[in-house]
């Protein structure tokens, strides 16, 4: 007799959410992570002696208050608060910020072009129109790509007749706009180039892709219809209220115990063994590592049909992002907005362009010499980060490469961070001589320190054949997959990455109806 | 005495005659009338050099559907394709490869550079045409409208879903990725060799501005496999005459069902009354009327010129301007006195009567498309180049021979500004011809006349708007019942009594035929004429 109902692998947000879940629901679970708890990607991290970043990513504002009241993180500790304004700065210029509230981001982006101010709103208003159906169709998951049996068809049917909230037109709008690339999107709807890259940016970001590629619209998309509040604390502070319902469900959580070998007992799922030798038995596996790890090192090679174990193979999950930390003896001062302090910054080249020619570098092998950044400053809103009157800066530079031409070494890893502090040194004059301490982690770097695939962010590209019914594969899109016993609840499943615990709720629903 | 006719065709492209051509065998009394002094549109013939006929334009033939074929009898009137069966594609390392219709030998071809490819290939080849099926009926029939709340276009819906339910789940995933997939990316799941991936995924780019890696760029692989000449799968073939040959046998076939073509006659603009087109206003002054006007030219030229942007509703005139064209290729026609010869395979042989690709690596291509993105011609481009006279005696004096180069990128909107393709038209030609001499060094010296064509020219001469070859990108914003505009992919336009039949109609581009036969079809059903 299993000690356990189900195991559940990684105590990053996914895992956590799965595990309270299924808790709650009385089963009887174990949470499996690999380090002590500090490995994830949501984790505090002290990149320096009394510098810390509250998760190498950013809180993207993706976690939802539908999926947060049915964990119940209310109850433990979490707290929205509304999301930062995003600076978007301008060389010799004093940029753009983009607000929370739609008519101040207007506002500002109308005082350079009143026609794109008058856009804003109306494209704010495609997607707040749009996101609830997006939202109805897609809260429970994908729905089945090729239906079996009639409660499949029932819920295909169903989800179908929800599109029909949006009118005729509306439909339209949205079959033609989201496999377009979304810098053809947002230039249909904007004439300020700056504006254009600053909106572009995030739908490229850890992506193989830039700009001007087919399908990143979808990117934009998806993510401009999720979410958007932020959480108090950052990702950690997500992990923090997710560890805390999971302990409070009932789940146990075990760190240090890194799992070497999911486990199989004709051909179904039986248990795992961990790298100490200690072997767990529960009938239900449920992992929130990354699908290639999963699927291709968990189990016993071998495991899989091959047509199954192709499309594993065949997942794309190459890094293409860099992580940068700076520990900052003062604020980060910026030239085109002086005496004030931002919380997020984008600093692009100001062309759309600019962003696709950082991309073209990975596809030679090559880092961008002049990266994108996506800047964080959690100093801002959380001084305890920082000693006194420091600050740190979380940056996520785009491009580079998992595979750089002649491989990563301690020089190619310092010319990244020398990139990315030329790009930064011109918008923050000086900002070099308030350097404390620096911190470069490259996709190597990531896989490495984090056990994800390939340095991929996002557990998997998002590219439009990875996306919805197609993530991370068509057999394993609904959480299950074809190994009975065994689910996939990480970000390479549907919705995706980010600082966000839908997927791994959604994988511990599909067992539970299981 | 002004005549009357049922339907005006604008354009004699070969979209334009076929559509005539249906709506006269079904009795109608159709008019023709075509710019040039020719018919053809970009399907054309043309002796630019005495004793040379180039074809200017498009220069392969392959998916122009057999049924059409059969219903205008077209070889009655002179319509032969020859098969062009080969495809060479030599390496700056002195190595290269040929494909053609042998499975043995492609096997051993391939396996010189990765025996694992070589046991793949036919395989994928059988899959591809598997993947294929789902395709054919798309281009056979008018766009499915998957918003509409009809009943009958529900039904029709249904059965097209009980289609594809029946075709299994690796099948309907397979589409699913094809569309949405890079070229690259989707052969890598295939091959290992880039030798192999490169010159296998330019198919996926041609007339389009994006590169092998762009998503989106897999579903035109599917074309390659879709291909039939006389019902065999496959094939590519050269027009016996030209390309411009398989025009003008549909335009006699057009003129024998008692179509009027009218040559050197160009519309000025339509005849509106009232909102409805009325017939047309040509450039001299002459007006035609007619019960139905059908456009064969492209979106952009019917609405923004023919019918005015003043007289559209300013939604559609939106949708219309952000229809994209951007041309992104270019032609480069050659006059020879010899044979071109190759440093990796020296001499004559087979290789040369194919077709030859310049698509040495991903790299490559990927750094043309990369040239082009911002603005300029490729200083290496991908290059499609044919020698029609090998296979065609006819189109050149004895012991001479014509070379049609598809070139790509040649970005429409260069940074100077479109207009200055003039300026640099030369500069474009050369770089063609220095890169085709790094893998036939001597080709320089047999060049006795040289036609560059730029997407500059291509809109001058052809009236392809931004030179787009396609009427439109290919792009899946752009296909099936958003081409070419949301709503209006069944011929009927937003203007009343206007119709259209061109490439930037549903299915699109290429000598496929197939818009200018769906649209006949579609007016005949609604008693349009």
């Amino acid at each position: 007799m299993a000690a356990y109902d189900v195991i559940v692998i990684g105590a990053g947000p996914n895992g956590l959410a799965a595990a309270a879940r299924l808790a709650k629901a009385g089963k009887k679970v174990v949470l499996l992570e690999r380090g002590d708890g500090s490995g994830s990607l949501s984790s505090l991290r002290e990149f320096h002696p009394g510098y810390r970043v509250p998760g190498i990513l950013h809180d993207e504002g993706l976690t939802t208050r539908a999926v947060a009241a049915k964990l119940e993180l209310e109850k433990h500790g979490l707290k929205f608060r509304r999301a930062p304004a995003t600076y978007v700065a301008e060389k010799g210029g004093p940029g753009i910020l983009l607000s929370a509230d739609d008519k101040e981001a207007a506002a500002s982006i109308g005082a350079r072009s009143r026609h794109d101010g008058d856009s804003y709103l109306r494209y704010r208003a495609f997607l707040a129109r749009i996101a609830p159906v997006f939202e109805a169709i897609l809260g429970e998951g994908p729905p089945p790509l090729t239906p079996n049996g009639l409660g499949d068809l029932l819920d295909l049917g169903r989800r179908g007749l929800l599109a029909f909230k949006l009118d005729r037109k509306e439909i339209v709008e949205l079959a033609r706009v989201a496999p377009m690339c979304v810098a053809d999107f947002l230039n249909e709807k904007f004439e300020t180039p700056l504006l254009v890259e600053a909106l572009a940016a995030p739908a490229v970001y850890s992506t193989w892709s830039g700009p001007w590629s087919a399908g990143s619209n979808t990117n934009l998309l998806l993510r401009e219809c999720s979410g958007g509040e932020y959480v108090t604390g950052g990702p950690a502070a997500l992990l923090a209220a997710l560890g805390s319902a999971a302990k409070a469900a009932g789940a146990e959580v075990r760190t240090r115990a890194e799992v070497a070998r999911i486990r199989l007992a004709n051909g179904k799922a039986a248990g795992v063994t961990l790298a100490s030798g200690e072997t767990i038995d529960a009938p239900v596996v449920l992992s929130s590592a990354d699908p290639k790890k999963t699927m291709l090192h968990l189990l016993e090679p071998g495991s899989l049909p091959i047509s199954i174990e192709d499309e594993f193979r065949r997942l794309r999950a190459r890094g293409s992002a860099a992580k940068v930390h700076l520990a900052l003896s003062g604020p980060l001062e910026l030239a085109g907005s002086p005496g004030k302090q931002h919380e997020a910054i984008r600093i692009g080249g100001g062309h759309v362009d600019d962003l696709e020619r950082a991309f073209d570098a990975i596809k030679y092998r090559q880092f961008s010499p002049r990266p994108n950044l996506e800047i964080s400053v959690p100093s801002v809103t959380d001084p305890s980060l920082a000693p006194a009157g420091h600050h740190v800066v979380s940056i996520l530079a785009s491009y580079a490469p998992y595979r750089l031409e002649g491989g990563w070494s301690d020089e190619a890893r310092n010319a990244l961070g020398e990139a990315v502090l030329g790009v930064l040194e011109e918008h923050a004059p000086g900002v070099r001589g308030k350097i404390v301490a620096s911190e470069v982690l490259t996709p190597l770097d990531l896989e490495q320190q984090l056990a994800l695939s390939g340095g991929q962010l996002h557990h998997g590209e998002t590219a439009l054949d990875q996306l919805l019914v197609l993530r991370p594969t068509a057999s394993a899109a609904r959480y299950k997959t074809n190994v009975p016993g065994l689910y996939l609840g990480g970000a390479g499943n549907h919705p995706g990455g980010g600082v966000r615990p839908t997927a791994g709720l959604l994988a511990a629903e599909a067992i539970l109806k299981g | 005495m002004t005549k009357s006719y049922d339907a005006i065709v604008v354009g004699a492209g070969h979209n334009g005659l076929i559509c005539a051509a249906y709506l006269a065998k079904a009795g109608r009394k159709v008019l023709v009338l075509e710019r040039r002094h020719l018919v053809g549109g970009a399907t054309i013939t043309e002796e630019i050099y005495p004793g040379f006929k180039y074809t200017c334009c498009s220069y392969v033939v392959s998916l122009l559907r057999p049924w059409i074929i059969r219903d205008l009898e077209l070889p009655k009137h002179g319509y032969e394709v020859l098969p062009l069966d080969s495809t060479f594609t030599p390496f700056p390392d002195g190595r290269y490869l040929m494909r053609d219709a042998d499975p043995e030998r492609n096997r051993r071809a391939i396996a010189a550079f990765s025996p694992r490819d070589a046991e793949v290939y036919k395989r994928f080849g059988q899959e591809m045409a598997e993947l294929g099926r789902l395709v054919k009926p798309m281009i056979d029939d008018v766009a499915p409208d998957p918003v509409s709340r009809n009943p009958r276009e529900l039904l029709r819906l249904a059965r097209l879903a009980k289609g594809v339910r029946g075709q299994g789940d690796r099948w309907l995933v397979g589409n699913a990725k094809m569309m949405t997939m890079s070229a690259v990316d989707f052969l890598s799941e295939w091959f290992e060799s880039e030798r192999l991936i490169a010159p296998m995924s330019v198919s996926g780019i041609i007339g389009t501005f994006l590169g092998v890696r762009s998503p989106g760029t897999a579903y035109v692989l599917l074309h390659h496999y879709m291909g039939e000449i006389d019902g065999s799968y496959r094939a590519w073939g050269l027009p016996k005459g030209g390309t411009g040959a398989i025009a003008e046998s549909i335009a006699s076939s057009a003129r024998h069902l008692g179509v009027e073509i009218r040559l050197e006659a160009p519309v000025d603009h339509l005849l509106l009354e009232r909102g409805a087109a009325r017939g047309v206003v040509l450039e001299n002054g002459e007006e035609i009327r007619a019960k139905a006007v059908i456009s064969g030219v492209d979106p952009h030229r019917t609405f923004l010129k023919l019918v005015g942007e003043k007289n559209l509703d300013p939604e559609i005139a939106q949708q219309v301007k952000r229809f994209k064209m951007r041309g992104s290729s270019g032609k480069v026609n050659l006059s020879l006195d010899g044979l071109p010869d190759f440093t990796c395979l020296p001499g004559y042989g087979p290789h040369l009567r194919g077709d030859i690709t310049i698509a040495p690596s991903i790299d490559y291509l990927e750094r043309a498309y990369d040239d082009a993105k911002y603005g300029a011609f490729s200083k290496k481009p991908f290059m499609d180049i044919v020698i029609p006279s090998l296979t065609d005696p006819t189109v050149a004096p004895p012991g001479k021979h014509t070379m049609s180069i598809f070139v790509q990128y040649a970005p429409y909107n260069l940074k100077e500004g479109a207009a200055d393709w003039p300026n640099q038209r030369e500069a474009f030609g050369d770089a063609v011809i220095d890169t085709l001499s790094e893998y036939a060094p001597n080709i320089k010296k047999h060049i006795l006349h040289r036609q560059v064509l730029t997407p500059w020219d291509l809109e001058q001469i052809y009236g392809l708007t931004e030179g787009n070859i396609f009427h439109g990108e290919l792009s899946l914003e752009q296909l099936a019942f958003l081409r070419p505009l949301a709503g209006w992919s069944r011929y009927k336009t937003p203007v009343d009594k206007l119709w259209m039949c061109g490439s930037g109609t549903h299915p699109g581009g290429g000598i496929m035929g197939a818009p200018g036969a769906l649209c006949a079809r579609t007016m005949l059903e609604k008693r349009a004429v």
